[in-house]
């Protein structure tokens, strides 16, 4: 009973270490980046107060990005960073798939927000030209495919079929259209909120409130250790020259 | 000791008193044996549940304090505390208040509910721990991880000891990863998505409920079944009255529910196998079952838009009988198995469930003055009813437990 006791302890005793021993070494060995940050919304919680960071590479347009892969919610992201002028690293590249080299951090796609806007020429089978608004990026159409499609007077498209999904809905509240796509725009695109396990730095019981209402607050900047994998962890908060604990 | 004294002496003084009732010809020398059997029982029972419970009572929110206390001395003194001091304060902490009761409880001996609290507190503390090295490493991704660590490294520790409070932390610690992670998972919907947990919740529910059947059933983790089957019961019971509101209307469907619903199912069928291969087995067992399982299918197909219409057009009304059948067979199981956990949980929720539909169907019928003062002697006598009928059956099954 003893010997199984010690052992279910030191299960235990093992987990904890073992966190502790996993993480110091990633702050020891990893890569130093510094994030330009603003702190948002601390709160009290039982364990004292920690500050909610949010960082400029939190809130990315793909479209901007040089990128035109589709982002859904929980997706991995791998974004690159480059050095700017004050020694702060930015947002240079977005994707999926984990680059070969260069600086890069992962993260995890919390939202997003798409204002896609797709114009299409429709030529009906009767030979009609038309101009139709779809408030999509008209996922599934591409130029030359054949379409269904339920629109309201103004133009704008209710829901359309597919090759893939070549029967669509009953189109009870608009007109039906038939024709091939002549040519397809997209405009607007994709914002992403993207999370990298970096967004909360806990400070002493009371302090929160006071890092949010600094008036030095818009010069915050957090030092992360970077994983192989891209994969970060907050070593230090810093506001100016001093480093906040 | 002064107790056991005390109800020897009543007991004696009792049954000089009988003797002479049957001698008077005022009763039968039967019911003499009966009014025997029925104070000596429950002055047992009495006293089991006295200061003992008192003692358990008191220890366990001692323990809770302690570890609090260590938390918040911490968090206080955060930027004064080496990082490296904190840690260590920590694991000594957690490993003097694990070998101090290891020591009252089971090498001593003397003082075994202290001796458990402590043990307690120190699965509190391990909880602690790891937070606290979430804190100092900032580590912010992925929190439901927290607490599901935590029930399942305590868990090991709750079995070899049998320690139903430190099975019913693991058990509580699971409970909120599970909100935490599918919470996690649901997309964002507004508060609307909270009602979405309602099935899963009740399919856990169920599913500890199943588990600490099994528990029970088998000599061996018998001792450890409690904290499975109350809470379990409570959980079921819990969202079974939340459903008879109908919440399902507003929530939105995801798809994620169903696959957390499913794991949990995968982990119920395999309870019920165990319990189905044993030779001897509790009566009404099967009906159980099938019961317990019969509720998640109605509730899950409810959920699910436009899988069954008669289900989801009727589905406040079905709600409702599916919770009054889940007490009416709550407590008759509680009276047929002499569970005083299901009479307790059953009679309580009959009455929540009462004054809900009191609720409903008066608020807008009534003046509001009358329906206050109605509602209010309605719930005076209710309670009193309840009560003494909560009293006659758990009396009930004390004495059979004594005859038998």
């Amino acid at each position: 009973m003893r010997v199984k006791f010690v052992l279910a302890v030191s299960l235990q005793l093992l987990v904890l270490l073992g966190i502790i021993a996993y993480r110091a070494h990633w702050v020891a060995t990893g890569h130093r980046v510094v994030l330009r940050t603003t702190p948002v919304d601390p709160r009290d919680v039982f364990r004292g107060d920690y500050v909610d960071l949010r960082y400029e590479i939190s809130f990315l347009k793909p479209a901007q990005l040089g990128t035109k892969e589709r982002f859904a919610r929980g997706d991995r992201v791998y974004v690159g960073l480059e050095l700017a002028e004050d020694g702060t690293c930015r947002a240079s590249s977005l994707s999926k798939t984990r680059p070969a080299e260069g600086r890069f951090i992962q993260g995890r796609v919390v939202d997003t927000v798409d204002s896609s806007r797709c114009e299409i020429l429709l030529r009906e089978d009767s030979g009609l030209l038309r101009t139709l608004l779809v408030s999509s990026a008209c996922p599934g159409l591409k130029k030359g495919s054949r379409t269904t499609l339920c629109t309201r007077e103004d133009g704008t498209v209710l829901h359309y079929t597919t090759p893939e999904r070549p029967v669509g809905r009953e189109c009870a509240r608009g007109k039906q259209l038939v024709g091939i796509i002549e040519d397809l725009k997209v405009q607007g695109g994709q914002s992403l909120h993207v999370d990298y396990g970096i967004e909360s730095y806990f400070v002493e019981e009371g302090k929160g409130r006071a890092i949010e209402s600094s008036r030095n607050a818009r010069d915050l900047r957090v030092e992360v250790s970077l994983r192989e994998d891209g994969k970060g962890i907050i070593t230090a908060l810093r506001m100016g020259e001093r480093e906040l604990k | 000791m002064k107790g056991t004294k005390k109800r020897n002496e009543l007991l004696e003084a009792l049954e000089g008193e009988t003797a002479r009732w049957v001698a008077e010809g005022i009763i039968e020398p039967a019911q003499r044996e009966r009014i025997l059997l029925r104070y000596s029982s429950l002055m047992e029972a009495q006293e089991r549940g006295g200061p003992g419970q008192l003692v358990t009572t008191i220890s366990i929110m001692g323990s809770v304090l302690v570890g609090v206390g260590i938390v918040l001395f911490v968090a206080s003194n955060w930027s004064l505390i080496p990082k490296g001091l904190k840690l260590a304060i920590v694991l000594f902490a957690m490993l003097a208040s694990y070998g101090a009761g290891y020591y009252l409880r089971y090498e001593r001996g003397n003082y075994p509910k202290v001796g458990a609290s402590l043990i307690l507190l120190g699965a509190l503390i391990f909880g602690a721990g790891m937070f606290l090295v979430a804190q100092i490493y900032h580590i912010s991704a992925h929190y439901p991880n927290g607490p599901l660590l935590w029930g399942l490294v305590i868990l090991p520790l709750a079995y070899l000891l049998r320690l139903q409070a430190l099975m019913a932390l693991a058990i509580v610690d699971l409970l909120i990863w599970l909100a935490l992670e599918a919470h996690w998972h649901l997309p964002p919907h507004g508060l609307f998505s909270y009602l979405a947990l309602t099935p899963l919740f009740l399919t856990a529910g169920v599913v500890l409920w199943g588990l600490g059947l099994m528990h029970r059933e088998y000599p061996p983790l018998r001792g450890i079944g409690g904290p499975y089957v109350a809470i379990g019961c409570l959980v079921t019971l819990a969202t079974g009255f939340i459903l008879t509101f109908d919440p399902l209307r507003l929530a939105p469907r995801f798809g994620v529910v169903y696959s957390f619903c499913l794991g949990a199912t995968v982990l119920f069928i395999p309870s019920v196998v165990a319990r189905l291969l044993l030779k001897e087995r509790q009566r009404w067992s099967g009906a159980e079952c099938l019961g317990l399982f019969l509720i998640v299918v109605v509730v899950l197909m409810s959920y699910r838009r436009g899988y069954y219409p008669p289900l989801r057009e009727n589905s406040k009304l079905i709600f409702n009988l599916l919770f009054a059948l889940e007490i009416v067979g709550v407590v008759a199981l509680g009276y047929v198995r002499r569970y005083a956990v299901y009479v307790n949980l059953g009679l309580l929720f009959f009455g929540l469930f009462l004054l809900a539909r009191y609720f409903d169907l008066f608020w807008d019928l009534l003046p509001r003055s009358f329906f206050f003062i109605v509602g209010g002697l309605l719930l005076l006598l209710g309670g009193i009813f309840l009560e003494r009928h909560r009293r006659r059956i758990l009396s009930k099954l004390a004495l059979q437990e004594a005859r038998e």
